[in-house]
């Protein structure tokens, strides 16, 4: 029967498992509040991500650099798809914003394909993160420690800049009431631009890390889009706080629902889903606008 | 204009005679997906049989004495499903006039065609679809791939033998996983040993960290996992060296998950993991040295065969020897009748087609993956000879 060490085992698992999707979907709330973007994109830039880091690694560079550049390329990437294809999106219906992004992750998954070929990608980890390690009461995987380390120092970074800073005030402050902020006189579009390659940034940084969980490979993009926005929409579009929430609680409620119900865990996250839905239409912590 | 007819008649006359002295064209329609999820069945279908015809050449002398040029024509089911396939075959049999259908990556696929060529009676080579039943759903048909229940059962006889009396099974979610899971444990069970936990999990699941959990805890002698090629796999067998079970002595047992051509994407983990199945890609017989040469040669030092490689390899040879005996123009039930009695020159060792079923009786290898010369590889450390199809024997052919 599970004892104390293996409830914190589990613990432990679905909060590593929820840092990965909070570092990936964080942009994601955030694009999808602010521009009212119907983005299904967003996982490709977490995929260019994930292949990123794999060449890299593969070919012996350092772990960390190949993060670095992991983050930078999606964000870049990101800042110009928003500029050219997305931007004109903005004020069109939902349906060109959902065709336009599909047929977006369609080009990226062909483009992978030639690249990389049909298999998955894996990122080498540094041996130190493949081991069991030591932490007291039993071992533990290193690599999940590791996820649970960067994700809350992701988190720590941006509470400080979305609540402490003028570029957080003005972000909070178009997400409420992006007219008004316009009438104030902020660039909306540069503070859009901005955003987006933020977002971008780290879902490619998340997709790397999470390389360990959610393995690259061609459709990576169309497969987990959907976990991607279920946080979104669980933790209230536009909220940064909303979607660190839903990201754990779901991370949890996955695990230890793949441990007592291991054949029903596909369908246990969806029912999750929905009692929250019903709960929190708005989501979980959804933020002042739409509250 | 008698002169005009005269010169078109010349013409024609001269054309003929052409025709005549070139070989005559044999077409093989050969139906796989080339793009889409499971393009890489088609591909390796396709290299295979290039390299088979770069070693044996494009024709074979026919029981006539004349030549015959085997033409395969390739066509894409996009992986779009069973009625794609459908629409292939057709167009296959009435425009292009093929004398025989090969390929068929998925179950649903080759049984899709079963209708059409019994109406025409035409002998379709399956290179893989390995659903059990399959070949009892046309008299047309003859499988050179394999079947689940014939890699898994010598796998539970070999754990057995070897000292291993506990086993997991993390099997996935769809019906060769199920196939798995039924026939490794019937097996596992009956020689005396015990199932001690069975978890299915979901077809595409990466995230095995609470698998590994419940297995550390029920502390069995190894861990059995029938996965999907790809990322489902490489999830596994990560999570089973992070979580500490390759340390903790229990030994991982597969299915052929850790094929040669896919192993780039597992890291040193994958190590003394423990597979059965019916080709090993180091094996050294002469067919195999030659068609890896071959490979080599035609498309680089990075192309490696699998089982669809061999399988079109076999189904090939099996077309060539029977057009040299029977002719272009036989009957369906005649090639058939030459090909159910035939024994295969196969890179992947010894195997003949069972009369009785029109399917593949093989030798199943038991593998073991290794590093050579900085490479991860599978080294043969068992062989069970002759496997014939479990799920055959289980369930006897009806006598009407």
């Amino acid at each position: 029967m599970p004892s104390l060490s293996f409830a914190a085992t589990i613990i432990l698992d679905g909060i590593s498992y929820g840092m990965v999707l909070f570092i990936i979907s964080v942009g994601l709330t955030v694009t999808m509040g602010l521009m009212r973007l119907v983005n299904l994109a967003h996982g490709s830039f977490a995929m260019i991500g994930g292949y990123i880091a794999g060449y890299l690694t593969q070919n012996g560079y350092n772990f960390y650099l190949a993060l670095l550049i992991a983050s930078i390329v999606p964000g870049i990437l990101g800042g110009l798809a928003e500029v050219t294809l997305f931007r004109p999106l903005y004020r069109k219906g939902e349906l060109a914003q959902v065709l336009l992004t599909i047929g977006f992750v369609f080009v990226v998954t062909a483009a992978v394909t030639g690249i990389f070929g049909a298999f998955p990608y894996p990122v080498k980890f540094p041996d130190y993160l493949t081991r069991p390690l030591d932490i007291g009461f039993r071992t533990y995987p290193g690599y999940r420690l590791f996820l649970i380390v960067v994700g809350a120092i992701i988190a720590a970074v941006l509470w400080y800049v979305i609540e402490g800073s003028l570029f957080g005030a003005r972000l909070r402050a178009a997400v409420d009431n992006p007219r008004m902020a316009r009438a104030v006189g902020m660039n909306v579009n540069v503070l859009f631009t901005g955003t987006f390659v933020i977002g971008c940034a780290l879902a490619g940084l998340g997709g790397a890390v999470g390389a360990g969980i959610l393995s690259p490979e061609p459709s990576y993009a169309l497969k987990y889009v959907v976990l991607f926005l279920v946080v979104v929409i669980v933790g209230g579009e536009g909220s940064f706080k909303g979607s660190f929430v839903a990201a754990m609680a779901l991370g949890v409620i996955d695990t230890v629902g793949k441990y007592f119900f291991t054949e029903a865990a596909a369908y246990l996250l969806y029912a999750a889903v929905f009692v929250l839905l019903l709960w929190r239409p708005q989501g979980l912590l959804p933020p002042k606008s739409v509250a | 204009m008698r002169w005009f007819a005269g010169a078109v008649a010349a013409v024609a006359l001269s054309l003929s005679a052409g025709a005549a002295s070139a070989a005559e064209v044999v077409k093989i329609g050969l139906i796989a997906d080339f793009t889409g999820a499971f393009a890489v069945w088609g591909t390796q279908f396709q290299h295979a049989i290039e390299a088979y015809q770069a070693i044996h050449g494009k024709t074979v002398k026919g029981p006539d004495g004349k030549d015959y040029e085997i033409q395969y024509v390739y066509r894409d089911n996009v992986s779009a499903g069973p009625d794609k396939t459908k629409q292939l075959a057709e167009e296959l049999i009435l425009r292009e006039k093929v004398k025989m259908l090969a390929g068929f990556d998925l179950s649903p696929h080759a049984m899709a065609v079963a209708d059409i060529v019994n109406q025409v009676k035409m002998p379709v080579i399956i290179m893989n679809a390995a659903t059990a039943s399959i070949t009892r759903n046309s008299p047309y048909f003859i499988r050179v791939s394999m079947t689940i229940p014939q890699n898994v059962v010598p796998l539970a006889q070999w754990a057995y033998k070897s000292g291993i009396r506990r086993i997991y099974m993390i099997t996935s979610d769809y019906a060769p996983g199920y196939d798995a899971a039924n026939f490794f444990s019937k097996e596992f069970t009956k020689l005396g040993g015990q199932i001690i936990g069975a978890d299915k999990s979901p077809q595409q699941e990466t995230n095995f960290g609470v698998y590994m959990e419940k297995v550390l805890q029920a502390k069995p002698d190894a861990l059995y996992m029938f996965q999907p090629a790809g990322s489902p796999s490489v999830s596994l067998v990560k999570a089973y060296t992070e979580r500490g079970l390759k340390q903790a002595g229990i030994k991982l047992l597969g299915t052929g998950e850790t094929e040669e051509f896919q192993m780039d994407a597992f890291n040193d983990d994958v190590i003394g993991t423990i597979t059965s199945f019916h080709y090993t890609e180091t094996n050294k017989t002469p067919l195999n040295v030659q068609l890896r040469a071959t490979l080599t040669k035609l498309y680089g030092p990075k192309e490696t065969p699998d089982i669809a490689s061999v399988a079109a390899w076999d189904g090939t040879d099996l077309i060539y020897r029977s057009i040299a005996v029977l002719g272009p123009n036989a009957d369906g039930d005649k090639y058939i009748d030459f090909m159910r009695h035939a024994k295969l020159n196969s890179p992947r060792g010894p195997a003949e087609i069972d009369p009785v079923e029109r399917d593949i009786v093989q030798n199943m290898y038991i593998r073991r993956v290794e590093k050579r010369d900085g490479k991860l590889v599978n080294i043969d450390i068992d062989t069970v000879p002759m496997v014939k199809d479990p799920w055959k024997l289980e369930n006897p052919p009806k006598s009407n």
